[in-house]
């Protein structure tokens, strides 16, 4: 009984751990620009329109967070190895791995602005001198939640995977989470805020990104600021609601039925959402209507 | 200036000569495995070439509108193929290896891998029309079918002026789900394999090597099997994924696309590449 009600103890810890996770991560890839917004930012030079948006994409945000992460995981698993102290060794392991993605944030400024010379985009010193360090600050609580995360699974639940493999597993479905459930809120209501409301951006306005804030021209702290309200939450929750029901229910069920009963648990779980989902689905069907009449009435 | 814009790369026919090819490379490679290798190490590529088709067929399920979908462009998840299957078939992979600890019941292992594949994607498309619904205020619609095969709701008067559609639609819904599972499926199968060879052989090669006539106890030997064999399967489940996804050529929006019946070159790419890596993965201990 003291393992089950410990194994939901550190189960739910894990899933608020990753519920931050999954909120820094998109604020931080968001401030950079690392999801596939990131095509918009580097299109609207090409397209006659100058901007003071950061932007330090080069891979997807789910292989450079499994980097990042596997970094900061086997790095405190090579101190927790020299017997430096775990809450320590998870620090420190995150610390460097934050420099990591500093340095990668940095040349990736230069290199895509860089490009855009002979559309007459400027590289702006002070975007990278402001930014960066903010990025590096979203990332580094990103990093140390769900390292700390993977530490809590391997330490404390006895998953088979070492440390720096855990990060790499649970690295990449945090960027896949968080790009998935982040991104089009970035890209359309954040970049497209001139366009209108509860439609898609079409496509010949593409690269005419929203460029000016209240005061002055907008930069990228301003949509680090915008997205923190729903999609960075969103992410967060979407992410912790994985960790936490995968964990939940492998603790509690997989000792049930030889196995079946996690299984059982699982198969409930997706219908249970797909049902939500077609509930919103046709909430929205319904609530917001078409957009033009059917075929057959206005044939 | 748009992916959406873009025509189709590739038909969805198949290259003969391409793949009796591949076939024959695959076969080979079997062989190979066969006469060098004991038959568990020959089982255990027939089981890595098998996950590997289930990881090359599941992807082709996953809903991914790219960047046109971080705009609300085109309908789909927006993020890249091979990454969004890979986060979903890993965090399978991750429940898989977790079971195996307590059974040894391959076919529960492989659908409790299955099954954390499916309910990461349930979670993430669910947040994707959340996010569309909610944050938004666009409804899902898709811009391949005039009607959803599943709810035959119809699709075209809910695409917004300008789009190819948004969002996802149920069955876009469901591929994501099917994808999520087969992929974890397949991801904690090659796994399974792999840990069951580097298992068996692993202290063998260890002891000769390090010259003790003591066996070397499992307890060190286990946390070796199960990296290595964790590294493999990530590795594989890659190689896979982004073959898909060159297959698919961009975005996908599940299986009602027609993108979606060029999944026989992805399995014959698949199987082909499994093979090779699986070979390779298994001759650095069996031999």
């Amino acid at each position: 009984m003291e393992n089950i009600v410990f194994g939901i103890g550190i189960t739910a810890l894990a899933g608020a751990l990753a519920t931050v996770a999954g909120a820094a991560e998109n604020t931080e890839s968001d401030i950079g620009s690392q999801g596939d917004p990131n095509s918009q930012v580097q299109l609207a030079p090409q397209m006659g329109y100058l901007h003071r948006i950061f932007n330090k994409a080069v891979a997807g945000e789910p292989p450079a967070y499994g980097l990042w992460i596997a970094l900061g995981a086997g790095i405190a698993w090579a101190f927790m190895a020299m017997q430096i102290n775990a809450i320590l060794a998870i620090v420190l392991g995150c610390a460097l791995a934050t420099f990591i993605q500093g340095v990668y944030a940095t040349t990736a400024y230069l290199g895509r602005t860089a490009s855009l010379a002979k559309f007459g985009q400027p590289v702006f010193v002070d975007i990278l001198k402001s930014m960066t360090t903010v990025t590096m600050a979203h990332a580094f609580v990103a990093i140390f939640t769900t390292v700390t995360m993977c530490h809590l699974i391997n330490a404390a639940l006895g998953h088979p995977f070492p440390l720096p493999l855990l990060g790499l597993v649970w690295g990449i479905a945090l960027g896949a989470a968080g790009s998935a459930t982040g991104n089009p809120f970035y890209g359309k209501e954040r970049q497209y805020q001139t366009q209108n409301f509860g439609a898609g951006v079409p496509i010949s306005a593409s690269g005419n990104i929203v460029r000016y804030a209240e005061a002055g021209q907008r930069n990228s702290l301003d949509n680090g600021w915008f997205t923190a309200k729903l999609a960075g939450p969103a992410s967060g929750v979407c992410f912790g609601l994985i960790v936490f029901l995968e964990l939940w229910r492998t603790v509690i069920f997989e000792p049930v039925g030889a196995g079946w009963g996690a299984i059982i648990v699982g198969i409930i779980l997706i219908l249970i959402f797909m049902v939500i989902d077609r509930y919103i689905e046709v909430w929205a069907r319904k609530t917001y209507g078409p957009y033009t009449k059917p075929e057959e009435v206005s044939s | 200036m748009s992916a959406v814009g873009a025509k189709p790369g590739g038909s969805a026919g198949i290259d003969p000569v391409a793949s009796v090819v591949a076939i024959v490379l695959m076969i080979v490679m079997l062989a190979i495995m066969y006469m060098i290798g004991t038959p568990m190490a020959f089982m255990a590529l027939i089981g890595i070439v098998i996950g590997g088709v289930l990881i090359g067929f599941g992807v082709m399920f996953v809903p991914v509108g790219g960047a046109p979908a971080a705009m609300g462009q085109a309908p789909g998840i927006a993020t890249g193929v091979a990454m969004l299957a890979a986060g979903a078939g890993l965090a399978g992979l991750f429940g898989g290896a977790w079971a195996a600890q307590t059974t040894s019941n391959l076919l529960v292992i492989v659908i409790t891998g299955a099954v954390g594949g499916g309910l990461m994607m349930a979670i993430t498309c669910l947040f994707v029309n959340f996010i569309y619904v909610y944050g938004m205020g666009i409804p899902a619609a898709s811009g391949k079918v005039k009607k959803d095969p599943i709810t035959g709701d119809t699709q075209t008067e809910y695409k917004s002026q300008g789009t190819e559609g948004h969002g996802l639609p149920f069955v876009s819904y469901v591929g994501g789900v099917i994808g999520g599972l087969f992929g974890g499926a397949g991801g904690t199968l090659i796994y399974i394999m792999l840990l069951d060879v580097y298992e068996e052989s692993l202290p063998a090669m260890m002891q000769a090597q390090s010259g003790q006539l003591l066996p070397i106890p499992a307890a060190q030997i286990m946390p070796i099997a199960v990296t290595l064999a964790g590294m493999f399967a990530i590795g594989l489940f890659l190689v896979n994924a982004v073959l898909a996804a060159y297959n698919i050529t961009g975005t996908i929006e599940g299986p009602h696309d027609p993108k979606f019946k060029r999944w026989p070159r992805a399995v014959i790419a698949s199987a082909t590449a499994s093979a090779l890596v699986g070979l390779v993965a298994i001759m650095i201990v069996a031999l």
